[in-house]
């Protein structure tokens, strides 16, 4: 991997001033002034997601004019006006973003708040195109980029922040809990707190597949007095992690065998400048490259070596799901529609790096890192470390951006294993192409499928066989293997269904969860199939799909029977008016314009909310203090879906106070329970329904006190509580209630594990407890002669249940959908090749249609106020929808994602010359 | 790994003095967008960093002989907001326009884009075929260098120990003529150019052809000069058989790479298209001046 910039030696003073501050800076003219800001001024606000120019985060205001700071030296700025987004005033844009949920992650706000300045100072009325231009540079991987257009347009609206009225919360937009901070520059992300005075790691990374031996470290401990420990495999007690405790075939460091580019395998723990001259020419590893194994066709051969030793044919992994007889049903089909299809590996690039550090208290460890699932951290760091899981302790920070990529153990382990042995708190921060390197994938895909239909396009059979790369090590890929042969055949009644799933190992970084676990790549076979379905029989594309649309009272292909959660019919009527009016206005279109062709699309999906058949409970507490504080104990880390917001409003309703009442303690291991992973669409699901259940129980002991009846009413008013039931109105006197352990005088608790039951050989049973649905339809226009599409509408429609907070549910399908197109149109990870975000391309503000957005809600009954999950659902159907409509205007069916204009082009090409 | 000086002279011959007394390695760094990047990746590491920007006469746009002299030090942002320069060399502003993002346009300069010597750089094309010069000052004085001939390949240039690009000079456009510079990206903005094309052309008072260039970047290891699709031009009306022909001749010179942004026969094939289309616009441009 790549060094950091050669610290510069002659330090001078460097005046100038930062949010109208003047300061002097002792540092290197060269030193750029992302990381003067960060290191020498604690200006955390301003982030560095790439330090290369590519993503905008760490955009300051200079003399008036916005730039990345990572790429001004400081020499540059003396004299120099400076404003980071700790100098911008809380006024009506931070009010704009607040109010329409423009933050998720937060990790970019800041970036886009300078920006946004910027622009209104010059242009107070922008236009849309005039955002998206003055805005454009910056990333953002949570909001598909519409709530921020949204707000930057609405700065000075009217203030729709208002506080709901208690009992009013559920279905309220209520304002993010955690959202002012992001806008401040306050939120301490992974790389943002990191005590002074810490160490820091450095890791050495394999350059290729190779087996490896470690020389001497004597020159180069030598040369580099400041390098005061280098970790190897040895070094770790259990050098061992995975995902499932029976899989743990992830080394920490790799030992003598490192099976991916990127794979580490010594960690240099040092002062951070010191670490900064080590340059990785001379660390003494020598490499002898391996016979990798690339691809699937490769580690599916018969005679491929073997990724991992004990693992032959190099499979992971199988799982399947077999109902009817498929095989016979085939014969009764009057369509059959057939295919294979191809998907790449995608990165999650979330804007925010791997960062953490941790210290060491005692005999006990503590970590700060930025994640998904504390729990899984502490028990994982415990056994890698030989520790007690109480020994542990996991402090989520707020977290820039996960989408899957954060519940794997990255930075954790090795800061925790330096932080015990030196006793100083040692801190890491992967810059950008590390992490890509380093960090897992969404799995590479083949899915070779088949649906039959009848005459009237009722399906009658389906096959499904989907492979995957899994990379060199477990990961998630038994949970995709498990997955995708559930949802494999589309939401549809289905009676006769065989569906397999197969990850295999090969010498790439490990394919993990990545939001949709396999879901999305399979959803783009079997939405292609149902289009061929549509045209062999002549019947509309919608039209088939609302045919066949699994319906409450209907039988999935696990034997599951669906309760009355189950909208992809109304979701699918909600589209129609558009449906038909998209196409009449794409005929036009192609008759008026020779260049390019107008097409519409459409995707359906299914999702199970949850993890697949195992328990995965959520346990919440609630609390009440002396002073009249409530304090839910939260163990879901809200990753920036809002999952906090949300819970939050559930426990409002369910105690009847207004939702700025509800205080919170999130993540932290040592002071909340086991929320489970923020993972599978689940946290609001069944952590809502936990916090729910917590709400009822805390209410309950209330009543309890005053006997009061199930119908009475709360007022919580400071240290006084007032209980109306009926005419009767009981005061209790919070002060004179006898403080539990923890400093509350009531307390709550909730605990929600979904019903399901695990599958047998055939893959029947009952999954998950309940399942998301939705139906989105796109609208693309191609340049035929260079084969570039542009999606210029997509209106999604979903069943989540119940909206609790409709913004927040509205910026999970706006994002989804940014990473659907990103899957169909552009992402494609390379190793050595797309491992920064200028080579590696994710969707920018102009590359978004338009969107509109219908909530279907069909209440689930076991979820919190109705509601569902919605955070997966949301990419799924786009990346079909958008491929449709590719094969609308052109008359391509697309194969392989994604669709880069190249491969488009080859496939007109091909299709013009096949036509004559 | 030494240390890196950091000098900021604040005239051209004390920048030359530093850069032609240096011992290693020397930089000039401009807008730093891509200096600063390789040195992050460890691809370069300069012992010296000659920043320019500090040299007043660097940064600015001034007339020259009824066309423009360009300070090698300007960045897209201002070259952009200079409407006159705009109104004679659209071509030529588009492209620098197209340099990065809002975030890096403020810094990102023109000479940068010509002397980082990418294939793909979005300003060349323009520049040559707008008949751009550039004054080149070194330890033995000051010399003209036609624009196209400060790349030799990727990343190489012609410039000598010492030597750095001052300015990039455009000529006064001819009448009846028109500029345009097209690239194209897999997404809407900020990527490197799979293909860039520059066509400037002029017509006569009855609307054909006198003169014309056809340049195209990503192509091949540096900017092309195409005199086939210029020569498919110059005659004619500049309609649809000419166009077809100045399509068919630029995608024949292409000698580009497959790489992961496009494969050898796509980049031919829309070389051949933004060209094209380059050429309607410039037409346009023509007829309306």
């Amino acid at each position: 991997m790549n060094d950091a910039t050669a610290p510069i030696a002659g330090a001078e003073a460097i005046a100038f001033t930062v949010n109208g501050r003047p300061i002097t800076v002792a540092a290197a003219p060269a030193k750029r002034l992302a990381a003067a800001l960060r290191d020498d001024l604690g200006l955390t606000g301003t982030k560095v997601g790439c330090d290369a120019g590519d993503c905008g985060a760490c955009t300051v205001l200079i003399d008036g004019a916005q730039f990345c700071s990572c790429l001004v030296p400081l020499g540059r700025i003396a004299g120099s006006e400076v404003t980071t987004v700790e100098g911008l005033e809380f006024g009506p844009l931070q009010a704009a973003f607040h109010r329409h949920g423009a933050a998720q992650c937060g990790i970019c706000a800041p970036g886009l708040l300078i920006a946004a300045t910027d622009l209104l100072r010059h242009t107070p009325a922008p236009t849309e195109q005039e955002v998206a231009d003055a805005l454009g540079g910056v990333l953002c991987r949570c909001t598909g980029y519409r709530k921020i257009v949204d707000a930057v347009l609405d700065v000075g609206g009217d203030d729709g922040g208002k506080v709901p009225s208690s009992g009013a919360a559920v279905g309220a937009r209520t304002v993010k809990v955690d959202g002012i901070a992001k806008l401040t520059g306050e939120a301490r992300f992974g790389a943002d707190a990191v005590p002074t005075g810490a160490l820091w790691l450095k890791a050495v990374r394999a350059p290729y597949p190779a087996r490896f031996t470690v020389g001497e470290l004597g020159p180069l401990r030598a040369a580099h007095p400041g390098l005061v420990r280098v970790l190897a495999a040895a070094d770790l007690p259990c050098n061992a992690f995975g995902i499932y405790p029976e899989l743990r075939d992830q080394p920490v460091l790799a030992d003598g065998l490192a099976r991916y580019r990127g794979e580490a395998v010594l960690a240099l723990v040092g002062d951070r400048d010191s670490l900064a001259l080590v340059d990785a020419g001379s660390v003494p590893v020598s490499y002898e490259p391996i016979q990798a194994v690339h691809g699937l066709d490769a580690a599916m051969a018969k005679d491929a070596p073997r990724v991992q030793a004990d693992k032959p044919g190099n499979l992971l992994v199988e799982g399947g799901v077999v109902s009817g007889d498929a095989d016979r049903a085939w014969a009764d089909c009057a369509a059959l529609a057939e295919g294979v299809f191809e998907t790449s590996a995608v990165e999650h690039a979330y804007i925010e790096p791997e960062a953490g550090w941790a210290r060491r208290t005692g005999d006990r460890i503590e970590i700060h890192v930025s994640t998904q699932t504390p729990y899984m951290d502490r028990d994982e760091t415990a056994h890698v470390l030989g520790l007690a899981p109480d020994q542990v302790r996991i402090v989520p920070t707020t977290c820039g951006g996960g989408f899957g990529g954060k519940l794997d153990l990255l930075v954790q382990p090795l800061i925790a294993r330096a932080a015990w042995l030196e006793g100083r708190p040692v801190a890491w921060v992967l810059d950008r192409p590390e992490s890509m390197a380093a960090s897992t994938k969404r799995h590479a895909a083949r899915i070779t499928a088949r649906i039959g239909a009848d005459d009237e396009g009722r399906l009658r059979a389906a096959s499904v066989d989907a492979v995957f790369d899994t990379g060199a090590y477990a990961s998630w890929g038994p949970t995709v293997a498990g997955r995708v042969p559930i949802h494999g055949c589309g939401p549809y009644r289905l009676a006769n269904v065989r569906a397999r799933g197969r990850a295999y190992f090969t010498n790439t970084a490990p394919a993990g969860a990545f939001r949709g676990f396999g879901v999305p790549q399979t959803a783009i076979a079997h939405e292609a199939l149902i289009d061929d379905l549509a045209a062999s029989l002549n019947i509309d594309r919608l039209e088939i799909r609302s045919r066949n649309a699994l319906r409450p009272g209907d039988r999935t292909a696990t034997g599951q029977v669906l309760g009355d959660s189950v909208g992809l019919a109304a979701c699918l009527e909600a589209l129609l008016p558009d449906w038909h009016a998209a196409l009449a206005e794409a005929e036009a279109f192609n008759a008026a314009d020779p260049r390019s062709r107008r097409g519409v699309g459409i995707g359906c999906m299914w999702y199970g909310i949850g993890n697949t058949a195992p328990s995965n409970p959520s346990t919440m507490r609630l609390a009440l203090s002396r002073d009249g504080t409530l304090t839910l104990y939260n163990g879901a880390v809200d990753i920036g879906q809002g999952s906090s917001t949300v819970l939050a409003q559930v426990v409002a309703d369910t105690l009847g106070v207004p939702v700025d009442r509800v205080r919170m303690v999130v993540g932290d291991t040592d002071r909340t329970d086991d929320a489970g992973k923020t993972s599978a669409s689940r946290q609001t699901f069944i952590s809502g329904r936990a916090a729910q259940l917590a709400g009822e129980d805390l209410t309950q002991r209330i009543l309890r006190l005053v006997n009061a009846g199930a119908d009475a009413s709360l007022d919580l008013d400071g240290p006084s509580l007032t209980v109306t039931d009926g005419g009767a109105r009981h005061r209790i006197d919070l002060t004179a209630l006898p403080e539990d352990a923890d400093g509350a005088v009531l307390a709550g608790a909730g605990r929600f594990d979904p019903p399901t039951t695990p599958l047998d050989a055939d893959g029947q049973g009952t999954p998950y407890a309940t399942y998301a649905f939705a139906a989105q339809m796109a609208v693309v226009d191609v340049d035929l002669a260079l084969g570039m599409t542009r999606p210029v509408y997509i209106h999604a429609a979903h069943d989540v249940g119940r909206a609790i907070n409709p913004t927040l549910t509205e910026g999970q399908i706006h994002g989804g959908i940014a990473q659907g197109l990103g899957l169909a149109l552009m992402e494609e990870y390379l190793p050595g090749r797309t491992e920064n975000l200028h080579d590696y391309l994710i969707p920018t503000f102009c590359d978004m249609p338009g969107i509109t957005v219908t909530l279907i809600e069909q209440a689930e009954p076991l979820g919190p106020f109705g509601a569902k999950g919605v955070g997966e659902p949301a990419l799924i159907p786009t990346a079909p929808a958008i491929l449709g409509a590719i094969r609308h205007a052109t008359g391509v069916r697309v194969t392989r994602v994604p669709a880069l204009p190249h491969r488009l082009r080859a496939a007109i090409r091909d299709m013009e010359r096949a036509n004559g | 790994m030494n240390a890196i000086q950091y000098e900021a002279p604040g005239s051209v011959e004390d920048a030359v003095a530093l850069l032609a007394q240096a011992n290693g390695e020397a930089r000039v760094l401009a807008g730093g967008t891509d200096l600063l990047v390789q040195m992050r990746a460890g691809l370069v590491r300069p012992g010296l960093i000659v920043d320019v920007k500090k040299i007043f006469d660097m940064t600015l746009i001034a007339p020259d002989d009824g066309g423009f002299r360009i300070g090698a030090a300007t960045c897209g942002e201002r070259i952009g907001a200079n409407n006159s320069l705009r109104a004679a060399w659209p071509g030529v502003v588009e492209a620098a326009k197209l340099i990065g993002s809002t975030q890096i346009q403020s810094r990102a300069t023109i000479g940068g884009n010509l002397c980082n010597a990418s294939p793909a750089a979005d300003s060349v094309p323009a520049i040559i075929a707008a008949g751009g010069t550039c004054t080149v000052a070194g330890p033995d004085g000051r010399r003209d260098v036609a624009a196209g001939d400060i790349a030799t390949g990727p990343g190489q240039t012609s410039l000598g120990k010492g030597e750095m690009v001052v300015d990039i000079r455009l000529p006064a456009r001819p009448p009846r003529s028109g500029s345009a510079y097209l690239r194209f990206i897999p997404r809407t903005e900020m990527d490197i150019a799979v293909v860039g094309a520059g066509v400037c052309l002029s017509l006569d008072e009855g609307g054909v052809c006198t003169a014309a260039r056809v340049t195209l970047g990503a192509v091949a290891p540096k900017v092309l000069v195409v005199e086939a699709a210029a020569d498919a031009l110059i005659g004619t009306p500049v309609d649809e058989t000419a166009l077809q022909a100045l399509a068919a001749a630029a995608s024949a010179a292409c000698e580009p790479i497959d790489d992961i942004r496009g494969t050898v026969e796509f980049r031919t094939k829309v070389a051949g298209v933004l060209a094209r289309r380059a050429a309607g616009i410039a037409l346009e441009r023509a007829g309306s001046n």
